[in-house]
This record gives structure tokens, C-alpha cells and sequence, in this order.
């Protein structure tokens, strides 16, 4: 019958106990969050990344956009050889201004270069180009 | 246990009682001998009202030089106002043997009011009763012989009573405790709602990587997420490289320098640059240089070449 004694400091022990608990928990979850955010956001962050690479790297209309080169000069000075993912161009008397715009329309698409050679021929240059995607 | 008021032994004390040896907790049933008794037909509609004027009502009937506290209540139409000193009470009961914390609660027997309408005798010589709507103590000569005598049980057990624990041997009052637990209470209760706000947060992220994932579900392995990350990782990088040299060798074309002639493949580049003289071939060396290309040569007088790894 002590408790009954002392009900009264009990209960303000019990209500301590439970503040304590209460201090203990927040803190535990502010860590944990702290932790779980930092680990998550960098999965996050990777996600992101692989995402955007993939989307830029690997992307699926870039077949279409390499036909762009096709534009860029006239049919006669262009031999095309696109076969599955691969392509293997070849320019030939190109002026410096259809040389510069070749040049320019490969380096903004997102394929990966294989090989590039130019050659100055007589004040014209012959391009041979090869590409993956 | 007992939690129930009404469930525990009531004893009634008196004055002359012979010393108590209690195992369990009882309530006490307290007569006239500890309290004074007014009653008065008072304009009042709550008994808040009715407290703060209990000490008025009792002038000139107390003894000055003790402290007391007052029991309130309605009875029919009129106010009950009860005067009692609880250290003489306390100090009484301890005197007889009955710890403050083998008390349950106490009551008075005014508040039985109608149970004793058959008295109740109060030792060898007294009696309880009920005398014009109050209970009094009268000596068992006065009653009549043919009188049915009636003992106290648990059925004479009022509605409310006083908690005598909290005023004696604790070092908080009761008031204290309750004011400090609601306190500490709330605090606790500000930490674990807090608490649950962090954890909230936390699952908004993974929520985020659980969406990410439902939309791109070939990137749910971590091995396979680290190899196709490798793998752009690269793509990405020796790809931007090539395009920055190819910017880079192309910015070096000025007045008196033409491309002779430009290999790239996916290790190596070569450029081969024509100068117009000398000094533009001196110029276009000291800008590779300038611009980090460390393996320049010159062939001839006005041939600069320029090969790396990319």
C-alpha cells in the first residue's frame, strides 16, 4: 500500500516516463528520417540520372533524327548505309559550309561516335562517318 | 482489489473506538463528532457558488486557530454546508490505528441521510439517527425500547466522498501532480505527434522511389540498376568528351589555318591543321597548348599536328 503513499509523486513519475518516451521517440524518428531521407534521395538522385542517360542514350526515335543528315546535302555527294543500330556515311566534295553543317547536326545527336574522318580534297572535303545508337 | 468506493468494508468511527487492526483498505463513515453541520435555503444554483461561501456561513461556530475545509452539496431544496478539520480527522484515525493509506474514502454521515432513519448505535453508549433531516448523535437511552437497531454496511456507502491520501506524508499535493502531469503529459504528447510527423516525412520519399519504380520496373534490381548505370555512365562521359574536343579543335580554326585533315575514332583523335606561314603555324601551337592539348607537333614549317587520347 506504499504506491497509495505516494500516488501522487506516481503519478507525475508516470507522466515524466511518458515525456521521456515521447523525447526518445521523436528523436529516434528525427534520426532514422535524417538517415532514410539522405539514403533515399540519392537513390532518388540515381534514379534521375539513369532515367535521363537512358532517355538521352538511348533513345528510340534517334533513327529518325539521324535522317537529318540526309538533309543537310545533296544525294548525289552522300553514300547511306544504316543497317539495325548501327549507320556508316560517307560525304564526298562537301564545301566548307555543308561541312560545318554535317559537323554540327552529328555532335547534337545522341549517338555514339564510332569514327569520324575528314579530309580536304582539292578545296573540298570528303567525310566518312560511323555511328551507334 | 477493490477499485469500487462501494465495494469496500465501511467502517463508522467514533471517538472512543477501540484501536483497529485493518489488512485491506476501508471507507470511513465519519459522525457528527467530526464535522458541523449547516443547512440553508440559499439562492444558489451551483455548488462552486455554494463553496466560496462555505467559510461565511460557519462564522463564529469554528474554532479559530484550526484550518478547514468544506463539503458542499444540495439536498432537496436546501444547501448542505459541512465543516471538518482534516488533520484532527487524519490524527484520529491514525490514533486508532488506521493509516492515512488504508483509507479509501471518507464520508459523513449526513450524507447518508436516509439510511439512518433506524439508528445505528455509535459504541456502548450512542446512537446515529435521523432526527428532522438530520443525522445526530443521541445517547441509546433515548431511544425508544422497542426501536429496531439497524448496523452499517456497504449499502450506506454515499455517492461521493473525500480522498484523504494526497494531503498527508506526500510531498506533492494533489493539485501539484495533476498541474505537472497534464504538463508533462502534453509535452509528450507534442514529442510523439512530432515524432510521427518525421516518419511521415520519410515515407513521402520512398513513396517518390515506389512511383519511380512502378514506372520504370527493369530498374528494380540494384545490380542490374548499378550496371546500366555503368554503362551510360560511360556512354555519357567518353561521348561528351569527343564532342568537346571536336568544338575545341574546330574553335582553333582562324585567319591563315584550314583543316587538312580530322580522324576520330573511339580511342584517339588526329588533326592535321595548314597554316598559311610560320608564325600562324607558332600562333596555332601556343593556342593548342593554351587550351591543354599536350601533343602538338610541327611537320614542316606550316603543318601543325595534333594527336591524343581521348
Amino acid at each position: 500500500m506504499i504506491w497509495k503513499r505516494y500516488q501522487n509523486e506516481l503519478i507525475v513519475l508516470f507522466s515524466i516516463v511518458l515525456l521521456l518516451s515521447g523525447l526518445l521517440y521523436k528523436n529516434k524518428q528525427n534520426a532514422d528520417s535524417v538517415e532514410n531521407r539522405t539514403v533515399t534521395k540519392s537513390a532518388v538522385r540515381e534514379f534521375k540520372q539513369i532515367i535521363a542517360h537512358k532517355k538521352q542514350w538511348a533513345d528510340k526515335s534517334i533513327a529518325k533524327k539521324l535522317d537529318k543528315l540526309k538533309s543537310v546535302v545533296p544525294a548525289s555527294k552522300l553514300t547511306w548505309h544504316k543497317k539495325a543500330k548501327t549507320l556508316n556515311a560517307q560525304f564526298k566534295g562537301l564545301n566548307s559550309q555543308e561541312l560545318n553543317k554535317v559537323v554540327t547536326t552529328i555532335l547534337n545527336l545522341a549517338i555514339q561516335i564510332q569514327g569520324l574522318e575528314v579530309k580536304e580534297n582539292h578545296s573540298s572535303y570528303d567525310v566518312e562517318f560511323k555511328c551507334k545508337w | 482489489m477493490n477499485f469500487l468506493a462501494k465495494n469496500k468494508i465501511l467502517l463508522l468511527v467514533y471517538r472512543n473506538m477501540p484501536r483497529q487492526d485493518l489488512s485491506e483498505i476501508v471507507n470511513i463513515m465519519l459522525p457528527p463528532q467530526f464535522y458541523t453541520l449547516k443547512k440553508e435555503d440559499l439562492p444558489l444554483k451551483y455548488a462552486y457558488q455554494a463553496k466560496k461561501i462555505a467559510a461565511s456561513r460557519f462564522d463564529g461556530l469554528l474554532e479559530h486557530n484550526a484550518a478547514y475545509d468544506y463539503m458542499v452539496y444540495k439536498e432537496d431544496d436546501a444547501w448542505v454546508f459541512i465543516a471538518y478539520n482534516i488533520e484532527e480527522i487524519a490524527a484520529f484515525l491514525q490514533s486508532k490505528g488506521i493509516n492515512v493509506e488504508q483509507v479509501g474514502k471518507l464520508f459523513f454521515a449526513q450524507q447518508a441521510l436516509h439510511s439512518f432513519e433506524t439508528p445505528v448505535l455509535l459504541g456502548e453508549k450512542d446512537a446515529l439517527i435521523t432526527i428532522e433531516d438530520v443525522v445526530v448523535n443521541v445517547p441509546q437511552g433515548a431511544l425508544k425500547e422497542e426501536e429496531i437497531i439497524q448496523k452499517i454496511d456497504e449499502s450506506f456507502t454515499p455517492k461521493t466522498g473525500l480522498t484523504l491520501n494526497s494531503s498527508f506524508h506526500s510531498y506533492l499535493s494533489q493539485k501539484q501532480a495533476i498541474a505537472l502531469a497534464t504538463l508533462f503529459s502534453v509535452f509528450a504528447l507534442v514529442f510523439f505527434v512530432e515524432g510521427w510527423r518525421y516518419g511521415d516525412k520519410s515515407a513521402g520519399i520512398k513513396a517518390e522511389i515506389n512511383l519511380l519504380l512502378e514506372e520504370y520496373p527493369s530498374l528494380q534490381s540494384q545490380y542490374t540498376r548499378k550496371s546500366i548505370a555503368e554503362k551510360y555512365e560511360t556512354i555519357n562521359r567518353t561521348e561528351r568528351r569527343k564532342r568537346d574536343v571536336i568544338k575545341t579543335l574546330a574553335g582553333m580554326i582562324f585567319k591563315g589555318v584550314k583543316v587538312d585533315a580530322f580522324k576520330m575514332d573511339e580511342k584517339t583523335f588526329m588533326i592535321r591543321y595548314r597554316c598559311s606561314d610560320a608564325k600562324v603555324s607558332k600562333h596555332l601551337k601556343e593556342v593548342a597548348k593554351k587550351l591543354g592539348f599536350t601533343s602538338v607537333k610541327t611537320i614542316t614549317g606550316n603543318i601543325v599536328l595534333i594527336e591524343e587520347k581521348l
